[in-house]
């Protein structure tokens, strides 16, 4: 089953590494891009939303702020790109950091609120700012190079994907936050310090969705609040997770390509539709909550058997009393 | 005599203009079982989150193992031995049995493998080793509070405090989890318990503490306790006394 999983991961890489060199359409190679870029967006957004249990509805505040540091950095402070890019994620990671310490401590739908009221903030302050362009927005210096962008973004979602598998699945780290989002009170018990951790998932959330906010700002060579400040980026990486399922890592990359593969073909067709997009994807939330609470993943690979019974000393067989920690009826609580 | 493990000195703990807790003082002795009896509200559960550093005391403090701990926060205490378990049983209802407690042994096990390793031989002992592969939210009660008892073990405590985890069992899994205490107290480990079943607290119990509307109306050993004419009293009502 691993090997299997690792195998298929392999051909995936593989075969989007190859891509570039087979497809030459600028389209395709832009879709591509994109598609990638909401991989990336998605798990992000999954380590506080799915595995931390808050739900951020302002996670495109993060990718936005990455976009406007690279283009500041860049046009104003003329700095190079690559000496900007980390600097897009260490903003989004301060401002993580600065914005958890109220917000991390509301529950539930009050802090998707907070959250989302403080991401409408952050887009008020790009638009009425004089070094961000204001309304207008902002213009990037040009690269066209297709499959440059293509490469980084791929290269980015990649390692982002690593080492959040490494951090969430294979490390403690994702079952401590798992606990949080469990019960918080009792995580306390257990020596878990829940704002230490509630933090560090925050940031840990943030950092990349600013780098990959300023690969998309140099790319796309054009920024305005509405575009990468908007309730889009939000709304549609809450979609892709919930639809995809949450607490997991393929769950949300899943969601990612199928909400996007969704979105290219629906917007290529019916371009004037974008409202009926919105009320599609509010749909979705809906659906997906009510009939697949565990999202796509969770509904189609059912979690397997888990760890193994270490070998047992000799002991008398096991005693009946044992049983009655069995699943029975409810008796209570 | 050794230094106490445990000293409670004059806690007071108030809700608003109720006080749940009132002046209680007692100590506890490394290897000793106390056990914390009195009626319903009588602040039993109350003074455990004082202990365990859900709540800080309104007055008074609490050492120990010679340290003022009063006010730190419950992830310090159980870094520093102090382990509990909830009477409200607080399993993390969507992961497993073994998660839940691997999560505990991350204390003492910082690398993923031998916090797994150890949870085993927590849910060994403590007789869960068959439902770890099962969600912690698919156990009975009975088995939720084995799983309390096992998250609190898993922290490798050297105080245990105990909040009626023998309450609402059969009387088969009751006296298996009576087994279990004995076998901690074999071990050494220091424990706290409140529970209300009477033939529990009197056999496991070296010392008992009696609180009442908040105050400690009695302490001795259970003999003692029970011939008390203020806890005759306390239970059964003025007539009885
Ligand atoms: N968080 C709280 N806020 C306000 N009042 C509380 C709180 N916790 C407990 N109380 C009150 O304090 C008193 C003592 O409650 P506590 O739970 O400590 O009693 P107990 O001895 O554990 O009772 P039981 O045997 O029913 O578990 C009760 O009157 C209860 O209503
Ligand atoms: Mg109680």
């Amino acid at each position: 089953m691993k090997n299997r999983g690792a195998t298929i991961l392999a051909i995936i890489g593989a075969a989007l590494l190859i891509l570039p060199l087979v497809v030459h359409d600028t389209f395709v190679l832009r879709v591509l891009t994109e598609g990638v870029m909401w991989i990336g967006l998605a798990i992000a957004f999954d380590v506080i939303a799915g595995y931390t249990g808050y739900l951020n509805f302002g996670h495109g505040a993060f990718f936005g702020i990455g976009a406007y540091t690279i283009g500041i950095l860049m046009m104003q402070a003329h700095l190079p790109f690559w000496a900007a890019l980390p600097a897009g994620g260490v903003a989004a990671g301060i401002v993580a950091l600065i914005a958890g310490i109220p917000t991390l401590r509301l529950k539930g739908a009050y802090f998707a609120i907070a959250t989302w009221a403080l991401s409408r903030a952050i887009q008020q302050l790009a638009l009425n700012m004089e070094m961000t362009g204001g309304p207008d927005g902002m213009r990037l210096e040009a690269f066209l190079n297709p499959q440059f962008f293509y490469y980084l973004m791929l290269i980015t979602v990649g390692a982002t994907f690593a080492i959040l598998w490494y951090l969430l699945e294979r490390a403690p780290f994702g079952l401590k936050l798992k606990a949080i989002r469990e019960d918080e009170e009792g995580a306390k018990a257990l020596g878990l310090n829940p704002t230490k951790l509630k933090m560090q998932s925050f940031i840990l959330s943030a950092l990349p969705t600013g780098i990959l906010g300023g690969i998309y700002a140099y790319w796309i060579t054009f920024i305005d609040p509405s575009s990468t400040l908007g309730d889009l980026v939000s709304d549609q990486a809450v979609v892709m997770v919930v639809f995809g399922g949450m607490g997991t890592l393929f769950g949300p990359a899943l969601g990612a390509i199928l909400i996007f593969a969704f979105k290219t073909i629906f917007w290529a067709y019916l371009s004037d539709f974008q409202l009926l997009y919105l009320i599609i994807l509010g749909a979705l939330i809906a659906i997906s909550v009510i009939f697949i609470p565990n999202g796509l993943w969770g509904t189609l690979v059912k979690r397997k058997a888990g760890a193994t019974r270490p070998e047992q000393k000799a002991e008398p067989a096991s005693e009946p009393a044992a049983l009655s920690a069995v699943a029975a009826p409810e008796e209570g609580n | 005599m050794a230094e106490p493990i445990l000293k409670v000195n004059s806690v007071t703990k108030c809700f608003g203009g109720l006080t749940a807790v009132d002046d209680v003082s007692f100590s506890v002795e490394k290897g000793e079982i106390v056990g914390l009896i009195g009626p319903n509200g009588a602040g039993k559960t109350t003074l455990f989150n004082v202990i365990s550093g859900y709540y800080a005391p309104t007055k008074g403090n609490v050492i120990f193992q010679g340290n003022d701990i009063s006010g730190k926060p419950p992830y310090d205490l159980a870094g520093v031995g102090i382990g509990r378990t909830f009477q409200v049983v607080k399993p993390f209802a969507g992961l497993t049995v073994l998660e839940n407690v691997t999560i505990a042994s991350f204390l003492k096990h910082p690398k993923k493998a031998d916090a797994e390793r150890h949870a085993w031989q927590v849910l060994e002992t403590t007789g869960l080793a068959d439902r770890a592969n099962v969600s912690a939210a698919g156990l009975t009660l009975a088995g939720r509070k084995r799983l309390e008892i096992s998250k609190a073990l898993a922290l490798e405590p050297s105080f245990l405090l105990l909040d009626e985890v023998v309450a609402g069992l059969n009387p088969t899994e009751a006296d298996r989890t009576v087994e279990l205490i004995m076998k901690l107290k074999a071990q050494g480990l220091t424990i706290l318990i409140v529970e209300h079943i009477m033939r529990v607290i009197m056999n496991i119990s070296d010392r008992l503490v009696v609180l009442n509307f908040g105050k400690k109306i009695a302490e001795g050993t259970p003999s003692e306790v029970s011939s008390d004419p203020h806890v005759v009293q306390a239970y059964f009502g003025e007539e009885a006394a």
